[in-house]
């Protein structure tokens, strides 16, 4: 699946956007998958409380999982996954 | 009095007559100061059916209680006269430290009647107020003007100004404060041009008096550290700007592009806020009192787009780039710098250009009409030119300056204007977000964004997240947003103390600061009363609710690509809804019950 970065994520990251190889079954395990890999950086963007931090945008294929089941939100190979850390007003 | 000043202003440019007058108490405490009281004040004094650029209407400049104290980004005023634009009541915001000037110059509004015979500014140095010949300094831009009115007055004046748009009557123009802030919308700039007024320059030497030092000490210093301690707030908006909702918008496929034909733009990411910082920001900054420091300072070296100056905003590079179908940020940014020097809303500006494009685009323009302009999607340099041409008021420009409706409307397609009360609709798709379209169609100034800015619950999920695409819900929570937005306004407080704070904090301040105890209800009811003292005025000025309304294009045709593929605004199911629970009737007029909740009169 594909995994988008922007803001303050790119910086953790050193990405802008990446071909994640590993199948992930929800939003969730993604997530952690994530944490695993860049370390507290990206979690303190990411998690609070050991669950999506309120403020934090993750659209699957485009449609935001605080509408849907948040970490619980399942996925497919094929998603689209965009991560917005708590950085826009306007 | 403590907050207030307890003072007016008042310039009569066609007698030459300056006063001052005592503010009324009763009014101060049901308005607060800035839009509210302004809104009052052209309640009281101005005639609705008045022409905008006659003499006749007033223009009315107002920061509020809060303005100039230490609160968080307490630093705005307001400009409040009819619209150039929308022939609707006008009530302009703006940042930077000029409404702080006037408050320490001793001032609560400074209200501007009748027009100069010839071009004329305005120096105040607290009492001392003088009108000044300005005839050589007339079609000088906004930093040329702020150069010659300090070398005449005082290096330290604040100067609020209009540049040649203004004088023009640019039908958007905007005024311009400390070189790089607008009191945009609405065309206020024209109006201020068609009274030959160029300029106002302030110095204060007074202070904002408080009622209850040691309880505003604490009220300000935990609303600090919550605006500190929320990540939008305390730094999200420092480190990106407001454009940094450019890919957010565009992920959620609500970033309106080419004149609203479509809600996803492929190249948006070379346009937004991450580019942005990489790129051409110098640093941030702040306004009056702020620690959010959203503002950016930029500088173009691209010698075809050279330029330095502040921005662009989110509002800004969504209009100059998607919304033209354009990516070039340097393009973008040197668009924005000339809005700022000539004096111009860059919303209603790009909206503009972009309506053209469509004109063009569908053979209704001609290259020959635009004088060699190739208004093509995407095409940067010919953004940029129709952007020039309109600020100094020459060929294809003079039809740009009508705004996007009457231009639209010459050749027979207003379809194609996406405005609302002919104010040009700003950058959020409202097939894409519901409740944002709600707020479009009934903000009082026309189409505006900040009025009800339901984009923080439905897209970033502040306070809490709902979904944007439900209608369930949304009149009740665009009219809480806009309530709060009014009450907040008049304090003189930046809505982006919302990043962190809310009515209760705001409340605690203007109580310890003014002395008034107001209750979270109490400052909830003068963001009510302004709301419906502002609908009563557009409504005698001839509105309806048929023009509580979003364009055709919006309500009929479905966005084509982008996550909200396939959506369209559901406007006339929650119109109904919204003006029941505003408490007016089925055509959208406050009830005699609502009136006199708020303690109006019919």
């Amino acid at each position: 699946m594909k995994v988008q970065y922007f803001a303050t994520l790119r910086d953790v990251t050193g990405k802008k956007e990446e071909d994640w190889q590993e199948p992930e079954a929800t939003v969730g395990d993604l997530i952690r998958a994530l944490v695993t890999r860049y370390g507290h950086a990206f979690e303190r963007w990411v998690v609070k409380d050991g669950d999506l931090w309120d403020l934090v945008i993750v659209l699957v294929n485009g449609h935001d999982v605080r509408n849907l089941q948040r970490f619980g939100t399942k996925l497919a190979p094929g998603d689209t996954v965009v991560i917005f850390p708590p950085v826009g007003g306007g | 009095m403590n907050g207030w000043t307890g003072k007016i202003l008042r310039v009569n440019l066609s007698t030459g007559k300056l006063s001052t007058e005592p503010l009324d108490p009763d009014s101060a405490k049901d308005y607060l100061g800035a839009r509210g009281l302004g809104t009052k004040i052209m309640t009281d004094e101005v005639d609705p059916k008045v022409d905008p650029l006659s003499p006749k209407n007033k223009l009315i400049f107002a920061p509020g209680p809060l303005t100039g104290s230490y609160a968080p980004s307490a630093g705005r005023y307001t400009v409040v006269t009819k619209g150039a634009l929308t022939g609707a009541i006008a009530s302009s915001n703006s940042g930077g430290v000029w409404g702080p000037e006037l408050k320490f110059a001793g001032y609560d509004a400074l209200i501007i009647e009748g027009a100069a015979p010839k071009p004329v500014y305005l120096w105040i140095r607290n009492q001392k107020v003088e009108i000044r010949d300005a005839s050589h300094i007339w079609g000088k831009t906004v930093p040329e003007t702020s150069d010659a009115i300090r070398a005449e007055t005082d290096d330290d004046a604040k100067i609020a100004c209009i540049g040649p748009a203004g004088e023009n009557r640019v039908l958007f123009a905007a005024i311009m404060n400390d070189l790089h802030r607008a009191a945009g919308r609405s065309g206020t700039g024209a109006v201020m041009g068609s009274k030959n007024l160029k300029a106002i320059a302030v110095v204060g030497s007074g202070a904002v008096t408080c009622a209850d030092p040691k309880a505003f000490e604490t009220a300000v210093m935990d609303a600090r550290e919550k605006i500190q301690k929320h990540p939008v707030g305390g730094a999200g908006l420092r480190l990106y700007g407001t454009n940094v909702l450019t890919n957010i918008l565009n992920e959620v496929g609500g970033y309106p592009t080419r004149n609203f034909q479509d809600g996803h733009f492929p190249t948006a990411d070379k346009i937004g806020g991450e580019t942005l910082a990489a790129t051409l920001l110098q640093r941030p900054r702040g306004c009056f009192s702020c620690i959010i420091s959203c503002g950016r300072v930029t500088k173009v070296t691209n010698k075809k787009y050279a330029g330095e100056g502040e921005g662009p905003e989110y509002e800004t590079a969504w209009g100059f780039g998607g919304d033209c179908g354009v990516d070039n940020l340097d393009a973008v940014t040197k668009a924005n710098y000339l809005c700022n020097e000539y004096g111009m809303d860059t919303i209603s500006m790009a909206a503009t250009i972009a309506c053209a494009m469509e004109l063009y685009e569908r053979g209704f323009i001609s290259r020959k009409d635009t004088g060699g302009v190739a208004l093509e999607w995407g095409n940067a340099e010919a953004m940029v030119e129709a952007t020039r041409l309109t600020g100094v008021g020459e060929g294809f420009g003079k039809k740009l300056a009508l705004g996007s409706y009457r231009l639209a409307e010459s050749y027979g397609h207003s379809e194609l204007s996406m405005t609302v009360k002919k104010q040009e609709i700003p950058a959020y798709d409202a097939r894409a977000i519901q409740g944002i379209g709600l707020n479009y169609a009934t903000a009082n100034c026309g189409a505006a964004h900040v009025r009800g800015y339901t984009i923080s619950p439905e897209v970033l999920g502040v306070p809490m997240k709902v979904d944007k695409d439900t209608i369930e819900g949304k009149p009740a929570l665009v009219i809480l947003f806009q309530n709060l937005t009014a009450a907040l306004d008049a304090t003189g407080s930046c809505l982006f103390a919302t990043f962190g704070i809310g009515a209760d904090e705001l409340a605690g301040m203007l109580s310890a600061v003014t002395g008034v105890a107001y209750t979270t209800d109490d400052f909830m009811k003068c963001g009510d009363r302004i709301y419906n003292l502002e609908r009563q005025w557009n409504l005698a000025a001839g509105l309806t609710a048929k023009d509580d309304t979003l364009p055709i294009r919006l309500l009929n045709e479905p966005i084509k690509t982008g996550a909200s593929k396939g959506m369209v605004s559901r406007l006339p199911e929650m119109l109904p809804t919204y003006y029941e629970l505003r408490g007016w009737d089925g055509n959208g007029v406050p009830t005699p019950a609502k009136l006199g909740e708020l303690s109006l009169t019919a």
